[in-house]
């Protein structure tokens, strides 16, 4: 356990050393800021356009940072044979593994949390925002992009036992957009009669094995409140468990992998 | 007590683009007795560093058997009772030396500051143990490895070219370490192709060769075998011509000519018929072998007769060479 620990925490320092993450990290943080002032809507429809502007801001600063930060997370402990030292302590595989995403998951909860609060900063200063039903979803929503991204680094991790980190960046980075901007059509080309059924059942392979990042994507209701989803804190907590139950899986493949392979 | 390090048949094999296969650890038997330095010598690719990574379980092998202090090579419960110094190993940069320590401590479940304290100190680092690594030279990072490697008090050691790439003055802090290692009955196995820190630490060499081990044995037995060199002027070809035979290394040079002859052998017997021809002795000079002439011999031109079942390609270059 303390050498789990001690390697999440080792990971977790170099990660925010990395100056390609604070760069993106920093360029996010920018958007935020000048965010409100690349508007010029209807007073009625800024707060609406500006939540789902910002929101939209971190989520793909985030998704980028998460990429970035686990296909190397591997690869780079074999070439630069800092790995070597570590297996030669009494450390298992699976440990240095599950230690190594446990860093970058804080490294990226960190950063995540550095952007939020500079999206409340943002809300509460420049738009003098008040309101704390709003700030609370500025928050919550968040959240659920972090729960996101876990599951996205538990993909990339993943696939950087067996790819290098070029190849698992367009892989990861595609289970991302299948897994959210295209999610509904290939549930939509699964249930369609009229198609291919080769095509149909590849479809539905692909919408059944790829997590659904949608699910994550709560900001929708936060920018119309109206259509809330009946109990939000069960729904959390549910969306919580499926990612974990994915990373789970991920992280069990990934060791599988990693314990046969030369390093 | 058994040994500490026990391979047999060990083979490892990597599969090339093409689908064939090439061999870098070839049947490779070795024995470290408890507490003696070991020598692994070989030339650059010659497989040193594969064998230390089956050793340690960080890569498997085709096929054969490895052990080390009596258990199957890959068990971790027998880390708790070695280190590795990786070749031209690398640590988190943003670390400081004391930082480093600490991170490998906890590695081991320990969190014993004072000891980490005390090995940089051990090995000379301790007014630097606060400077991040990335501001070590090459031989410190060197001294910060060693001081790791003992952090567990360990049995076995495994430095895989510990003064490689390091300037005269690295090398000799080193080799000093190593050597107090013995005293404290630590095994140590070393590999490494700079023959002269060997020559002065191991007690006991493998030479391995493509893959191949070529010859293994305590070091004053390999070294058996020195040459006498004897020098005379006035000497004429004929002389030279007559000394000249299978054992004898002889040339001839404006008559000064230079006899190389193997220890076994009385060079009172060749002084006398130096003179008896009228030649002048210059001097007589005894040259104990050095490892070098040991390992040249040992690496060259013997990739068949070590039974390497091995691609066309190597057999074609040997033709080559017996035709010319
Ligand atoms: N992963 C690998 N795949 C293919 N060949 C390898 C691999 N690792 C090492 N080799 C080859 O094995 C040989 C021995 O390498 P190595 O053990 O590093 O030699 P040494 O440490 O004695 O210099 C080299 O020819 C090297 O190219
Ligand atoms: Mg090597």
């Amino acid at each position: 356990m303390t050498a789990i620990w001690s390697i999440a925490r080792t990971t977790l320092n170099e990660a925010i050393r990395r100056r390609v993450l604070l760069v993106i990290l920093l360029i996010g943080i920018l958007f935020l800021v000048i965010a409100p002032g690349l508007e010029a809507l209807s007073p009625r429809q800024e707060i609406t356009v500006l939540k789902s502007l910002t929101l939209g801001v971190i989520q793909l600063t985030s998704a980028v940072i998460a990429i970035v930060l686990t296909v190397y997370l591997i690869p780079n402990e074999i070439e630069r044979r800092t790995i070597y030292t570590i297996l030669s302590k009494p450390v298992l595989r699976w440990q240095f593994l599950v230690g190594k995403y446990l860093g970058a998951v804080l490294a990226l909860g960190l950063m995540m949390a550095l952007m939020t609060g500079a999206l409340l900063l943002v809300f509460m200063i420049m738009q003098d925002t008040r309101d704390l039903a709003t700030l609370g979803e500025m928050v919550r929503v968040p959240f659920m992009f972090f729960v996101q991204m876990s599951l996205l680094a538990a993909v990339a991790v993943f696939f950087s036992t067996f790819v290098s980190p070029i190849v698992n960046f367009f892989l990861a980075g595609g289970v991302y957009l299948v897994g959210t901007v295209f999610n509904s059509l290939f549930q939509v080309l699964s249930e369609n009669k009229d198609i291919n059924p080769l095509v149909k059942s590849a479809a539905g392979l692909v919408h059944a094995v790829i997590p659904n990042f949608q699910y994550f994507n709560v900001q929708n209701t936060a920018i119309n409140p109206g259509q809330g989803i009946q109990s939000e804190s069960l729904y959390y907590l549910q969306m919580t468990g499926y990612a974990l139950f994915y990373i789970a899986a991920l992280l069990a493949g990934a060791i599988l992998i990693f314990d046969r392979r030369e390093v | 007590m058994g040994l500490a390090i026990e391979t047999r048949n060990l083979v490892k094999k990597y599969k090339t683009r093409k689908g064939s296969s090439i061999t870098v650890v070839d049947n490779v038997d070795l024995q470290v007795e408890p507490g003696e330095i070991f020598g692994f010598l070989g030339p650059n690719g010659a497989g040193k560093t594969t064998t230390i990574k089956i050793l340690l379980g960080i890569i498997y092998q085709t096929s054969g058997d490895a052990f080390i202090l009596g258990k199957e090579a890959g068990d971790i419960a027998v880390h708790r009772e070695l280190s590795y110094l990786p070749e031209k190993p690398y640590y988190y940069e943003h670390m400081t030396g004391l930082e480093v320590m600490q991170f490998y401590a906890s590695l081991f479940g320990m969190k014993d500051i004072a000891k980490c304290k005390s090995l940089l100190e051990r090995v000379n680092l301790g007014n630097d143990m606060n400077r991040p690594i990335s501001q070590y030279s090459k031989g410190m990072q060197q001294r910060v490895g060693l001081a790791q490697s003992l952090l567990n008090d360990p049995k076995l050691l495994f430095l895989d070219e510990p003064t490689g790439g390091l300037d005269p003055i690295a090398h000799i802090e080193i080799r000093d370490l190593i050597l107090q290692f013995r005293e404290e009955g630590k095994t140590v196995f070393i590999s490494s192709h700079e023959l002269s820190d060997v020559e002065r630490i191991c007690d006991r060499v493998a030479i391995i060769n493509k893959g191949a081990v070529v010859a293994q044995g305590r070091l004053e037995e390999l070294l058996v075998g020195g040459r006498i060199e004897v020098t005379a002027n006035n000497c004429t070809t004929e002389l030279a011509d007559s000394l000249r035979d299978s054992h004898n290394l002889v040339s001839i040079n404006h008559g000064r000519m230079i006899v190389d002859i193997p220890d076994s052998k009385n060079p009172n017997d060749l002084v006398g018929a130096i003179a008896k021809a009228g030649g002048e002795i210059v001097s007589v000079i005894p040259r104990r072998k050095r490892l070098e002439d040991f390992f040249l011999e040992a690496v060259s031109g013997d990739n068949i007769a070590k039974g390497r079942h091995q691609p066309s390609m190597l057999e074609a270059t040997e033709t080559e060479e017996t035709d010319s």
